[in-house]
């Protein structure tokens, strides 16, 4: 491999969960006045590819399905040293659940072509279904490891541990494969100067802009739209709803100095039967 | 890695935005502007009241008031009013300063008015081609770049590694608080006169009443004999309220306990009547260098180097006037740059024009007329001592204003008549005085220093004051792992800094004056010793300059970590 690796990484732009911008009062989200950043668990997703692009050489490719606006998404993945973005955005994909998203992504994978690693976030903060990796892992017949928390790539060979109940699983798989990672696998970097700064070069020339971040649609990657957005999506939901305000009444306990205060609070916490004994003794 | 660009600007301050829209408007030619910002957004860490004279705000945007630029409200109502801890009295208009007068005035939060001058800014650069404008938050200088006998550019922080990357620029611009600024002054040593600080400590409310475009400023109750400040309260759109209280830092108390005064403020029965059954949105605290005119430097530009705003120290604590007269600071630079890029050369010569058109402009003239507002309340010790004590005991007793100051007056006619002649000084100066003489706020602290007594307000209504811990929380700071911005130099100089003060049965003043619940003494090892809660840190530097042995020095942190002032 004188090339180095072919890296694709999947990013999704998401509602910011600082921000109550775009909320509605029955609590669905209007992803259009919404504040919007990047999933944070893709941004492990990156930090996995920076670092094996960096061990290993190489190109990364971010790719990302939604409106045109998310393209932000992938010139922030630029930011932080993407090579490549390709955006996949079409009407045709408005409601699509994980099945039909996975569908999607499989195809524009495939249209890419070449792939040797695929790095997805485990889930992202808006659907929370952690399903669209691995049904791309399944789609394209790829190996997978899902909740990544090391790995080593020695030629094709992938040496890496998983997150399980309990401990770690040491797994060994061959490439071309696909990773979802841990939060817990990479401390992130951040961006730096230099590469805002060559993204705003570049971002000066829409032409070299376009060579390098672009929006792509069903057309392009061949996709059968029978199988994607609402028709292709076999989910359903039933039923949302709000969760309550959590009610409660709150004590406040007055002693002498704080110790003695502590020693209030135990005592109620075991008058209540909260299992406190076991601390006090 | 080096970057060029014609024009460095450190900091989107009020002053450097209104530099790049001016330097924008000017170039008929190719230039290239970057603007550095510590914030994660632009506006993220700027606070100030504010009750602005829009005179420069119309300038880039005439129509301010009927727009979409972010106006809180135009004042309709100011007051003047002196608190006691249970009654408060507004000043009769006949009577009132005239600076204190504020109608007309733009009600802004500077926060969200830079976060507006910077989406401008980028529309208006993109209409015309080859002028560049880059804005860089999240990203701080963290050092000047000195070259020759000027300045080359700025170090700019990358992963921690501040060697990494370069700024390099024909001109550096410094608007910041003095982060990096300070490092400029200090070395070419322009500052003779050291630069007095006050803090201000600032909480946005949500009422249930609207007070738009009303303005408070008030003087007495809770500040404690002594003390110059006072309290500030400004009516915003959407029923929010601002209230503020700003205290000078050359006071000999180590303890000013700058969140727990606006918390008294609070207490006050007026104050009280306002806030009932409304809602703390945000907490923050920033320092205001109010030493004026003979605190600037002697010198405002120097070989590839500038200083605008509170880098450079514009503000006109006798005005209020601060953001006014930084933007136009940044007016009147940018046309000296455009002139400096015109003909190529940007060396002392060319850019000091700008001291001298800043001087002999309005700014200048305004400084210079308050040139001596600060000193005489160091001069007439007895005008915050027992005069203005006297009236707050008047107003509170149920006289008028005016009443309790002919009382305080005429129960001490010679010493009223000293104080007519600290008036004429503050209002309007003869020619020929010496020139005010500063010392630096933390040689003014005394740690034996012995709190005057003070009566209270009667309880407060529940929810409307809160303990240091629970009002921190209202700024939002946000910090990730290697934070360490604040330099200790020394820990033993602490250690003796605190037992110092322990023996005088006080906290030390980075504790004792903290904004935010940074500084801390912990028990260790038998020994008290000084430990930082940086997660807390709202960066106003209030540490750094009450620190005695002069062993703090607060850096610009790095990847936008710090409070979220947005909408403060």
């Amino acid at each position: 491999m004188s090339d180095g690796l072919k890296i694709v990484v999947l990013i999704k732009q998401v509602p910011d969960t600082s921000s109550a911008a775009g909320v509605n009062p029955d609590g669905t989200v209007d992803r259009a006045r919404a504040k919007k950043m990047m999933n944070p668990f893709d941004k492990f997703a990156l930090q996995k590819a920076l670092e094996s692009r960096r061990d290993h050489g190489g190109e990364i490719v971010a790719i990302s399905m939604g409106p045109p606006p998310a393209i932000e998404v992938l010139n922030e993945a630029l930011e932080y040293g993407a090579d490549k973005g390709y955006l996949l955005s079409d009407r045709r994909l408005a409601a699509s659940d994980t099945l039909a998203t996975a569908y999607a992504l499989f195809k524009t994978i495939e249209w890419i072509g070449g792939v040797d690693l695929v790095f997805t976030g485990l889930q992202t903060t808006d659907g929370d279904t952690a399903q669209t990796g691995p049904q791309i892992a399944e789609r394209m017949g790829l190996a997978q490891v899902t909740y990544t928390e090391t790995m080593k790539i020695t030629g094709r060979t992938i040496r890496a541990s998983r997150i399980i109940d309990g401990g770690l699983q040491h797994v060994e798989l061959q490439m071309p494969a696909l990773i979802t990672v841990a939060n817990s696998a990479s401390k992130l970097e951040y961006k730096t100067f230099a590469n805002v700064y060559k993204f705003k070069e570049l971002a000066r020339d829409p032409k070299a802009l376009e060579g390098r971040v672009r929006a792509i649609d069903l057309d392009v990657i061949g996709a059968n739209a029978a199988r994607v957005g609402l028709v292709g999506s076999p989910t359903v939901v039933g039923k949302t709803w709000k969760l309550g305000e959590k009610g409660g009444t709150c004590k406040i306990f007055k002693g002498d100095a704080p110790a003695h205060e502590a020693q209030l609070l135990a005592g109620a916490l075991a008058a209540d039967g909260q299992g406190m004994e076991e601390l006090l003794k | 890695m080096t970057i060029e660009y014609d024009v460095a600007l450190v900091g989107a301050s009020p002053s450097n935005l209104t530099l790049a829209h001016r330097l924008v408007d000017l170039a008929d030619r190719p230039i290239r502007i970057a603007i550095l910002e510590k914030a994660r957004e632009i506006g993220g860490h700027l606070l100030s009241g504010a009750v602005s004279n829009p005179r420069v705000i119309s300038k880039l945007f005439p129509d301010w008031d009927h727009s979409d630029f972010p106006l809180e409200g135009v004042c309709r109502e100011s007051f003047l009013t002196v608190a006691s801890h249970r009654r408060w009295e507004s000043v009769d208009r006949l009577f009132m300063p005239p600076y204190f007068k504020k109608e007309g005035y733009a009600i802004i939060n500077i926060s969200d008015m830079a976060a507006y001058m910077a989406k401008k800014l980028a529309e208006k650069a993109a209409a015309k081609p080859g002028v560049v404008v880059d804005m860089f938050p999240g990203f701080p200088a963290r050092g000047v770049v000195f070259e020759g006998e000027g300045v080359a550019g700025v170090k700019v922080d990358d992963t921690g590694k501040p060697e990494d990357d370069i700024l390099r620029a024909k001109v550096t611009v410094f608007g910041d608080k003095g982060f990096v600024s300070r490092d400029l002054i200090k070395k070419f040593n322009l500052r003779k006169n050291p630069q007095l600080y006050s803090v201000g400590v600032k909480e946005v409310w949500e009422t249930p009443k609207s007070y738009q475009g009303k303005v408070w400023h008030t003087l007495g109750y809770p500040l404690m004999t002594g003390h110059l400040g006072g309290g500030f309260i400004y009516g915003c759109k959407d029923n929010r309220l601002i209230i503020g209280m700003v205290m000078a830092l050359d006071y000999a108390n180590p303890n000013i306990r700058p969140p727990q005064v606006l918390q008294e403020f609070k207490r006050h029965p007026n104050v009280q009547d306002m806030i009932r059954g409304g809602k703390l949105l945000k907490y923050g605290a920033a320092i205001l260098p109010e030493g004026g005119y003979y605190s600037l430097p002697e010198k405002f530009a120097v070989d590839g180097a500038m200083l605008v705003g509170d880098a450079l120290g514009t503000l006109d604590l006798k005005r209020f006037s601060g953001v006014d007269k930084a933007m136009e600071s940044g007016y009147v630079a940018a046309e000296v740059i455009w002139e400096a890029y015109t003909r190529g050369r940007f060396n002392a010569e060319t850019l000091g024009v700008y001291q001298r058109r800043l001087m002999e402009g309005w700014v200048g003239r305004e400084l210079a007329d308050s040139r001596y507002y600060r000193e005489v309340f160091n001069d007439y010790p007895e005008l915050l001592d027992s005069f203005i004590p006297r009236i707050i005991e008047g107003v509170n007793s149920g006289k008028s204003v005016w009443y309790a100051a002919m009382q305080a007056g005429l129960a001490d006619i010679g010493g009223a008549f000293r104080l007519l002649g600290a008036r004429k000084k503050m209002e309007n100066p003869s020619d020929g005085m010496p020139p005010a003489k500063h010392t630096e706020d933390r040689l003014h602290i005394d740690p034996a220093f012995k709190a005057p007594p003070r009566d209270m307000p009667p309880d407060p209504a529940p929810n409307t004051v809160y303990s240091t811990a629970d009002v921190v929380f209202y700024a939002h700071t946000h910090y990730e792992e290697g934070n360490r911005h604040i330099d200790e130099f020394d820990a033993k100089v602490c250690d003796k800094c605190i037992a110092q003060y322990d023996a005088a049965g006080k906290d030390t003043p980075c504790v004792g004056d903290c904004t935010a619940e940074v500084h801390q003494t912990l028990e260790k090892g038998g020994k008290r010793r000084h430990a930082m809660a940086l997660e807390n840190c709202v960066q106003c530097t209030t540490c750094e300059i009450v620190c005695p042995p002069v062993n703090l020095r607060v850096n610009a942190a790095f990847h936008g970590f710090g409070p979220n002032f947005m909408g403060l």
